[in-house]
């Protein structure tokens, strides 16, 4: 018996199909029904039109598009043999905002969608504005990217070289000021005790102890026996190099160098059901990517102890994500005090852009995983333009052999409420799968 | 030159670029009348949902002063006369009583994101928050065929008196196979002619669902059309922009709820209280276009000392809307803050007239009459557009006057 249900909410829609045996989700597949055409409206395009095209792929993580795309082409500049030159400070403040915004998308993640899902499963009601908390603390968030990016969303601030703003004193600690408001508040709501405690944890029985919505989600989610389902390959791809994060795989527990060119991407499986989106691959394994994988792969002490008992299970990956936010928001702090003003904000490269041809790769890791913008350019106008994005491989849809890292979590889930949980606990971000 | 001095002049003087911010005591004391009734209208309906807007502005610390405040400023913003204060404060404490339907079409969820306390001042804010819950395809609590049956049970019950907001465009391509919706597979312009039915007026928001947007520029792979090009016979008002500024949603909403009567719109369809504005006559660096200095290259002496940013492409000049003064992120910041000309985000293909980073005198933008102008530096009085017309003269003199100043000429 083949029962269908559908799942939307949070960037737009996005389709799972479920077969049931025996009461137990035997497989199930996932469609994306719609597209844009992003890649064919970049082509033939001057390349910097890319800096304000891309983000637009997304309303939740844009600036991470800007992020890929400026570093698309630099490598075109570095291949050509006109490596740019990116000061510190343009550096720092690139990663604060890229970091800013990955942190907005963990708060909604988590409060717009994680608590209400999970309140429901464990029918223990949660009052309507209590959604309203992660849409507070994110545009605390948000307000510190706009004070250096302008705008959020959609930003084109970052350009090859370095940024466009030139922040002053009364900038930075503006921004401090903020986000020691948004870390008060994280530690308020979320904890209950001090950032700085909390990095320092190690085990998962603290976790429970802790008096914020973070001790609550422990319980909720263990109530749930989120710790003991939702497996998938426990094999992780970080593809993004960050001050937070390094590329490297990991598989049997063993964490190994990763190359981009090692990236395929397939064709997806659905049955009678269109879908746009494509599978991506690395070596032609599915690979889990997003914070869980990060934790892993960079050795977060507290990860990977819960790591340990509970495997890559749906809690494991709840709770390195909302974990991530408090490494996220250390990052930040230090990244803002070690800002030097002095320090010019854009290098000019050597080459006019509109003499520069060949080819590029720009990997960042944006919140759900490593996203990948390739290029090619013919005296600065785009060839060619391919994006691989996160969700590609988290929710790719494989066949019943090689099925996707969120289709191999959900089978063996006893109701399609557990399946659908298990596929929001990757995030679903439709309009990035297909763009 | 003639022909084309009479169409700028046309277009100047046309009725709908024309905003009037006093149409006389009697129309303003009929329209009190009429408001009060509609209040007191509402306030029998029970409230679509949960949210109390009293007890959200409480848990964010807002007082009482702080409201009327920002009652004010809003009654101003939609440019009605102060007396109207009062019921603009009564409405917004009714905006759950506000019958809005969202519906998120072929987008990239930004205006969403926008509308989720992203942006705007915080009032603002918390007026979105209570509409927003109910029945936005994004946001709602329900999900799959419960949602839909939601959707379908509002619009039976608000038939004729909720306002459909749209974010995205709509894929025509392929009989609409480039998006559709639901378990039934609806195409999005089969699901946006079904909402829009019983609707009393729909809102496109962002440059998507107003004019098609990112998805329509060329070659336009999904053949997107924004909401106008689908909805013709129904009041229909556009707040573009990429995103759109929620500000402008709030605007819009209250007005209707408020008056029962869609703003005053100019001839693209925008409220004239938020795109009556261009983005250069309130811009910061103006006083640096007046004086000719100009940014030449990124991260030059002019931009480090926040000099205009024209000749790095800002399309300032002949972008209508009210970023300048609303800003962004709870008036943090804007582009041309941080040294990022305008894109042009509001206005009507801009992805393929304005382009980007090219100056806005190599765009092709075309003159009313048509042909593409070459640059300031080249030709000197190039004519933009018809907004440009003034600006290209006055860059071309101010950039001479600069130039004098340089070389010392000056009379100082
Ligand atoms: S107008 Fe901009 S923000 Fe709105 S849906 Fe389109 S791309 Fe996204
Ligand atoms: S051209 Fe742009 S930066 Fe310069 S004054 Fe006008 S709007 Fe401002």
């Amino acid at each position: 018996m083949i029962t269908r249900k559908w799942i939307e909410r949070i960037e737009g829609e996005a389709s799972v199909q479920f077969t049931f045996e025996h009461n137990k989700v035997s497989f199930a597949t996932i469609a994306f029904p719609h597209f844009r055409g992003m890649e064919a409206i970049l082509h033939a395009r001057p390349a910097m039109d890319a800096l304000v095209i891309t983000p637009r792929v997304c309303g939740i993580c844009g600036h991470s598009h800007l992020f890929a795309a400026v570093r698309a082409i630099e490598s075109v500049y570095a291949n050509s043999g006109f490596p740019l030159e990116i000061s510190p400070k343009a550096e720092a403040l690139r990663e604060l905002t890229l970091s800013l915004e990955l942190i907005q998308n963990h708060f909604k993640w988590l409060y717009l969608v994680i608590y209400p899902e999970l309140s429901h499963l464990v029918q223990c009601p949660i009052a309507d504005s209590f959604r309203l908390k992660g849409a507070y603390a994110a545009s605390l968030a948000t307000k510190v990217l706009a004070i250096f990016a302008g705008q959020w969303p959609h930003s084109s601030y970052m350009i090859p070289g370095g940024v466009t703003c030139d922040p002053t004193y009364v900038d930075t600690v503006r921004a401090m000021g903020l986000l020691d408001e948004l870390i008060r508040w994280f530690e308020k709501e979320l904890t209950g005790i001090s950032l700085e405690e909390y990095l320092h944890l190690s085990s998962t029985k603290a976790l429970s102890r802790l008096s914020g919505d973070m001790g609550d989600l422990d319980k909720m989610l263990r109530a749930a026996n989120m710790h003991k389902q939702g497996f998938s390959y426990d094999r992780y791809c970080v593809l993004g190099e960050h001050g937070f994060s390094k590329p490297s795989k990991n598989i049997n527990k063993r964490t190994t160098k990763v190359n981009a060119k090692q990236v395929t991407l397939e064709n997806p499986y659905t049955v009678d059901e269109k879908t746009y989106a494509k599978n991506a691959l690395y070596q032609n394994n599915p690979f889990e990517t997003g914070p869980l994988a990060r934790a892993i792969i960079n050795g977060i002490p507290l990860i990977k102890h819960l790591h340990r008992s509970f495997r890559d299970s749906t809690y494991s990956r709840i709770m390195a994500r909302s974990y991530e936010i408090a490494l996220l928001l250390n990052h930040c702090k230090i990244l803002l005090q070690s800002i030097r003003l002095d320090e010019p904000s854009f290098i000019e490269p050597h080459k006019k852009i509109t003499s520069l041809s060949g080819e590029g790769v720009g990997i960042v890791e944006a919140p759900r995983g490593p996203l990948m913008h390739k290029v090619t350019l013919n005296k600065g106008i785009i060839d060619h333009y391919a994006l691989i994005t996160p969700t590609q491989w988290n929710l790719a849809s494989g066949s019943p052999q090689t099925p996707g890292p969120a289709q191999k979590a959900m089978i063996g889930a006893d109701s399609i409420e557990i399946a659908t949980f298990t596929f929001r606990a990757f995030d679903v971000c439709s309009v990035c799968t297909t763009h | 030159m003639s022909d084309r001095v009479e169409a700028v002049k046309k277009l100047f003087t046309s009725k709908s670029s024309r905003i009037e911010t006093n149409k006389g005591d009697t129309y303003y004391q009929e329209l009190f009348v009429k408001c009060e009734a509609r209040l007191n209208e509402l306030r029998a309906n029970t409230p679509a949902n949960r949210l109390d807007f009293s007890d959200l502005l409480e848990e964010n610390g807002i007082d009482r002063r702080e409201f009327m405040k920002w009652a004010s400023a809003t009654t101003a913003m939609l440019m009605l006369p102060p007396m109207f204060t009062p019921l603009v404060a009564d409405a917004a404490v009714m905006m759950n009583r506000a019958p809005v339907i969202w519906l998120e079409l072929q987008d990239c969820a930004g205006n969403s994101e926008a509308l989720l306390r992203a942006d705007g001042p915080k009032i603002d804010e918390i007026v979105l928050d209570i509409i927003s819950l109910e029945y936005h395809e994004t946001l709602q609590a329900a999900s799959g065929h419960q949602a839909e049956k939601q959707l379908e049970e509002a619009m039976e019950h608000f038939k004729g008196k909720y306002l459909l907001f749209v974010e995205g465009a709509i894929p025509m391509g392929m009989s609409g196979q480039y998006g559709t919706i639901g378990a039934s597979g609806e195409t999005f312009h089969d699901h946006l002619v079904r909402c829009a039915a019983n609707a009393a007026a729909v809102v496109a928001v962002g440059s998507c669902a107003t004019f098609g947007g990112v998805p329509a520029a060329s070659p336009n792979p999904t053949g997107a059309v924004g909401v106008m090009d689908v909805i013709k016979n129904k009041p229909l008002i556009n707040i573009p922009a990429c995103p759109a500024n929620p500000a402008n949603m709030v605007g819009v909403i209250l007005h209707y709820l408020l008056t029962g009567q869609v703003p005053e719109l100019d001839s693209l369809l925008r409220p004239k209280f938020a795109f009556g504005y261009r983005i250069h006559d309130n811009c910061e660096r103006r006083a640096h276009f007046d004086a000719g200095e100009y940014v030449e290259e990124w991260g030059d002496a002019g931009a480090q000392n926040n000099f205009c940013l024209y000749k790095m492409g800002c399309k300032g000049p002949m972008t209508f809307n009210n970023c300048s003064i609303v800003r962004y992120n709870e008036a943090v910041n804007w582009p041309i803050g941080v040294g990022r000309g305008c894109i042009g985000c509001s206005e009507p293909d801009f992805w393929d007239k304005y382009a980007y980073e090219r100056p806005m005198a190599d765009a092709k933008i075309k003159a009313p009459t048509g042909g593409v102008e070459k640059t300031v530096d080249e030709f000197g009085l190039g004519m933009l557009t018809a907004a440009g017309i003034g600006i290209a003269i006055h860059a071309a003199a101010s950039a001479v006057a600069g130039k004098r100043e340089k070389s010392g000429e000056s009379h100082e």
